[in-house]
């Protein structure tokens, strides 16, 4: 090619229009979401009826939930209930994908703290309590700790079936305690001061560095933060929202919650807030590993101490106590936990195969003990609790009384955003040092920002 | 650039070693780590190199769920979309490199801003569009989205610019069809960046988890990533098989690289590089 | 770089050339436009693909910045203001600036060490290759041991401040302390990029041709002249592409930084990416999260027209 007509095919483009390709592509996705938001098509006639339920990936729990389907499957030979496992911080946004492309799970699974929001967009059914077993729903919230219903219940409705609930409680290392002097009986801490002063007391440093913290706080997650801070701020007379639903976190009651969840680092000096090495999976590391004497977690599956600190599980120097008060024995703790819901869509015929399955699911509390414990179904009936069974394994006794005393979570529809606004205030007050006030007063303006956005956003 | 004394060599080595090492010691740790024993990870008084070697994590970790399964639907998964990416990029990425054709240029720009909306938002819409296609739970859903990677694209189209043009018109004059210069000019000469886009491509499908966890939700069809996050709620069982679950998911990609190595220096006459 | 001769097309002064009349029906459409007919279809299956797969996702998604949008209910049009919201929001400030930061300086180190590697590699040093490959581990371990091996070694008393006890360290605050968290990051961004490049980059050094050098070396230029006016402008295609990849790969990156701080302590290290997904699939204002997105895409969007300038200036000399 000569020059001239070189230039022509290499010269400056002119600019062409995006056109048809661009139009099939967004038209595709529009009928797509015509045809398939909203309800879901209804079941086919022959044919098992398929009942998926999405659940959290606890292994025990699985184990449990395939069990009791298997067993369900049989005895009914006409319908397939099918859980499905998800990891616990997935299932959440697996669920909300579900919903928006209408291929949502007939059951799911989910926190009790998050119950406003799929209250709130009526996405979860009401369930028949007759059909679960009860006489009444007095009968069902009677069969249940108060905080384990806070969330469910509404207009004399349950909307959800409270599964597993757990109440955090204090940790404590015996040996170090009988190291430092302490009589585990005695001088187990009940008021965040002892709590402070012992901690201090079981504190191993070596100049600046910890070789042994007193007590820790979870620093890794906002939900952990929530749970963990929950009582303290009960326990001072404070609240999350007045009741205009203004967040008052950041009120005089609040300062001092704050000041005495900032305590163990500032006043005592018990603790090094970075110095931890929890990662999600593994949440109490720093205790199992015996960096921290006193640790506020849930109940410690024994799988963990033994995979983590076989001595420590072989001597059994552990005990858990109660959750830290204002005043002795008068301390309390977070009870939060799963619940099993209803989808509002879902055609009646599989909603009354849900309730069938989950009456069934929950029918054997001591049966649910021996292959999760631990961790329980939080129903009261049938004195299960009473059992030898139960009564032999290590601090159960407490574990299951510190749920019925516990306090639920605040009810609130952003408590995701709470979550996460108090989440950094604690990681600026611990960390960085920061004002307690001033972080207060960032967090309370973040989640009243959160509130005004809810309905428009 | 080739160094020609042999202390410039060997400090250019030692130099070069230290980087490595640099590099690559967390790597090492994670190695040693799935080596080792439950409760010695996180120690920070770390043992770097296992006092007792505890091999047995491999099959137990394996055995926590159907990861030969998961393994296996990855493996599935990532030779469609590298094979879709090596035939789709390269066409792309010529066509881009050598034609002048009105929009070009903005054509390259809409293809880069498929890059740059991130995954969470289109998530919702191209499930719905994968829904459409009757795709939900099947491996077409999960390879769908990710059979044409523009970063591949790019990647052909900036080693296709230096291919000199005159071979390609001289072809053309002398009759050739545009598919047999491409196949018989082009490609010969970018033997490095189909490599590299061969473990490119291989590597995103190997490692998605946000796209195939919305998308699947049977257990079957379960990619390796979808099987690493069980660990994050089993509380007995030890990070060390986590660790040894990862090991396990490097060699594929590992071993391909390094095949695919060989192909790079023979396709130039290197056995080494010089 | 030796320019495209002078060919014997026999069209080129306007002459048909000497083909039987049906086949010159045939091809009347002319040889220039047939070859750009060609080449669009090259690009065509691929524009299909996203058209379908990408466009209408992304046409969506920016549609949706415009709503209010919780998922399960169907958007409602809200206009700008999720954008004046977005405005006005002290937490978006602060992210949207450390975002600019992050990918910034993430890019211009992970291009320099990438190139720094690859040159380093491809030089005499022997045992070079080995020292490639294990430096490409990095990138192949899957993110969540990444995620773990690296909040283990980001400890205040962890192995790298172990490392650096000689030199008087007994503690660092690596991803524990505001002023220190994002420069970790960044650290690991490059950690977990740069030897990736420096195989893109080597696969460049590897496609220009022995003679170029040699020519120079006969010209008298010695090694740094060599790099200057041979390697770099030869190379102008393949930095362009690592300079405008590993920015778009910073501006999505999400679970390593997630993972290793959250965001923390406070907002230091939180990124756009984060709180998207925060936004989006925490709180359920898809509408905002978009919007949000749309603004990280608008960041995008600038940065690459303006290394597009830059660059392809340059590859007009080269092809």
């Amino acid at each position: 090619m000569d020059r001239a007509s070189l230039k022509s095919t290499m010269s400056p483009r002119n600019v062409t229009r995006r056109d048809v390709v661009t139009g099939i592509g967004a038209a595709g996705v529009g009928a797509a979401g015509a045809a398939t938001l909203g309800r879901r098509a209804s079941a086919q006639a022959r044919g098992p009826l398929t009942v998926t339920i999405w659940t959290n990936d606890d292994p025990a729990q699985t184990a449990w939930y395939q069990k009791r389907a298997q067993l369900f499957n049989a005895a009914n030979p006409n319908i397939k209930v099918d859980p499905q496992r998800f990891p616990a911080g997935e299932l959440g946004k697996k669920v909300s994908v579900g919903f928006a492309t209408g291929t949502a799970p007939e059951g799911f699974l989910t926190f009790d703290f998050l119950m406003p929001v799929w209250l709130d967009k009526n996405l979860v059914a009401p369930l028949d309590v007759q059909r679960l077993g009860y006489a009444s729903i007095d009968s069902f919230t009677g069969d249940h700790p108060p905080a384990a219903l806070s969330n469910l219940v509404k207009d004399g409705k349950a909307y959800g079936l409270p599964t597993w609930f757990h109440a955090f409680s204090n940790w404590i290392n015996l040996k170090h305690f009988k190291e430092a002097g302490l009589d585990p009986d005695k001088d187990a801490p009940q008021t965040w001061e002892q709590f402070g002063q012992v901690a201090k007391r079981l504190t191993i440093k070596d100049r600046d560095k910890f070789i042994r913290q007193g007590g820790k706080f979870a620093m890794h997650s906002p939900v952990w933060t929530m749970i963990q801070f929950n009582p303290i701020l009960l326990q001072c007379g404070g609240a999350w929202f007045d009741a205009s639903g203004k967040c008052t976190v950041n009120n005089a009651a609040g300062v001092r919650a704050m000041t005495i969840r900032a305590s163990l680092v500032r006043e005592y000096g018990a603790e090094d807030p970075a110095d931890s090495v929890a990662t999600n999976p593994l949440p109490m590391m720093d205790w199992l590993r015996e960096r921290t004497s006193m640790f506020l977690v849930h109940p410690v599956h024994p799988n963990a101490i033994k995979s983590q600190n076989p001595r420590m599980f072989a001597d059994g120097d552990y005990r858990a106590i109660r959750y830290p008060g204002l005043e002795p024995g008068k301390g309390y703790a977070t009870t939060y936990g799963f619940v099993l819901t209803v989808n509002a869509q879902a055609p009646k015929e599989k909603q009354d195969v849900l309730h069938d399955f989950y009456k069934f699911f929950m029918a054997e509390p001591l049966e649910v003990w021996k292959e999760t414990a631990p961790f329980a179904h939080v129903r009261r009936a049938g004195g299960w609790q009473q059992d030898p069974v139960v009564t032999g394994f290590p601090n159960a006794k407490w574990l299951l009384q510190s749920r019925e005393e516990g306090v639920a979570l605040p009810r609130t529809l952003v408590f995701n955003e709470l979550g996460d606004a108090m989440h950094r205030a604690v990681q600026k007050i611990v960390l960085n040092n920061a004002d307690i006030q001033a972080s207060l007063n960032e967090a309370a303006a973040e989640v009243d920002r959160a509130t005004a956005a809810y309905r428009r956003a | 650039m080739h160094y020609r004394s042999r202390i410039g060599r060997w400090i250019g080595l030692a130099l070069l070693a230290a980087l490595t090492v640099a590099f690559v010691f967390p790597i090492l740790w994670m190695v040693t780590s799935s080596f080792q024993a439950g409760d010695k990870m996180f120690a920070l008084d770390a043992e770097w190199i296992p006092s007792q070697w505890h091999p047995e994590n491999f099959p137990n970790a394996l055995s926590r769920a159907a990861f030969p399964l998961y393994f296996f639907n990855s493996a599935v998964i990532s030779v469609i979309v590298t094979a879709s990416n090596l035939v789709f990029c390269t066409l792309a990425g010529y066509g881009l490199a050598k034609f002048r054709f009105p929009g070009d240029r903005f054509v390259l720009l809409a293809i880069l801003s498929t890059l740059m909306l991130p995954i969470e938002v289109t998530l919702v819409p191209t499930f719905l569009v994968v829904h459409k296609f009757g795709w939900i739970n099947s491996y077409q859903g999960i390879a769908g989205p990710l059979l044409i990677d523009a970063f591949g694209i790019f990647l052909m189209r900036q080693s296709i610019i230096s291919v000199p043009t005159d071979y390609i018109e001289a072809a053309r004059i002398d009759g050739a069809g545009e598919l047999r210069i491409l196949w018989q000019i082009i490609v010969p000469q970018c033997w490095p960046a189909l490599a590299v886009l061969t473990i490119f491509a291989f590597r995103e499908s190997w490692d998605q988890f946000i796209w195939p966890l919305t998308v699947v939700s049977v257990d079957q069809l379960r990619t390796y990533p979808l099987g690493l996050v069980i660990f994050n709620d089993d509380y007995g069982t030890p990070p060390t098989e986590q660790m040894a679950i990862a090991v396990l998911a490097t060699i594929p990609v590992f071993g391909l690289f390094m095949l695919l190595q060989r192909w790079i220096n023979r396709g130039f006459g290197l056995s080494g590089l010089k | 770089m030796p320019s495209s001769s002078c060919t014997t097309d026999p069209e080129a002064n306007g002459v048909p050339a000497q083909t039987p009349p049906a086949t010159r029906r045939f091809w009347h459409i002319g040889f220039r436009r047939r070859i750009q007919l060609w080449g669009v279809a090259f690009v065509l299956p691929a524009l299909l693909f996203f058209a379908v797969f990408k466009y209408g996702p992304m046409l969506w998604a920016i549609g949706l910045s415009l709503t209010s949008y919780d998922m399960v209910s169907q958007p409602s049009f809200v206009g700008l203001e999720n954008y004046q919201s977005l405005a006005s929001d002290p937490i978006f400030q602060v992210t949207l600036l450390n975002t600019l930061v992050y990918i910034g300086v993430s890019t211009v180190l992970i291009t320099l060490i990438g190139l720094a590697l690859a040159l380093a590699i491809n030089t005499g040093v022997p045992y070079a290759r080995h020292c490639m490959t294990a430096m490409f581990l990095t990138n192949l371990m899957p993110v969540i041991a990444v995620c773990l091996v690296w909040k283990f070694l980001l400890h205040p008393f962890g192995p790298i401040t172990q490392l650096l006890a000689p030199f008087g360290a007994a503690r660092i605050d690596w991803v524990t302390n505001s002023a220190t968290a994002m420069p970790s990051i960044i650290a690991v961004t490059v950690w977990r990029f740069a030897p990736y490049f420096m195989v893109v980059f080597l696969a460049g050094l590897l496609a220009i041709p022995d003679d170029y050098y040699e020519a120079a070396q006969l010209d008298g230029a010695n090694a740094v002249r060599r790099f200057w006016h041979v390697t770099l402008p030869l190379l102008t295609p393949v930095i362009f592409f690592v300079v405008v990849v590993s920015a778009l790969l910073c501006a999505r990156i999400f679970l390593l930084p997630y993972f290793i701080t959250g965001g923390g302590p406070g907002s230091a290290t939180r990124v756009l990416s984060m709180l998207i997904y925060d936004t989006g699939f925490s709180y359920l204002k898809m509408g905002r999260a978009a919007a949000i997105s749309v603004v990280l895409f608008a960041i995008m969007m600038v940065f690459t027209v303006l290394q597009m300038r830059l660059f392809m200036r340059n590859e007009r000399m080269l092809a």
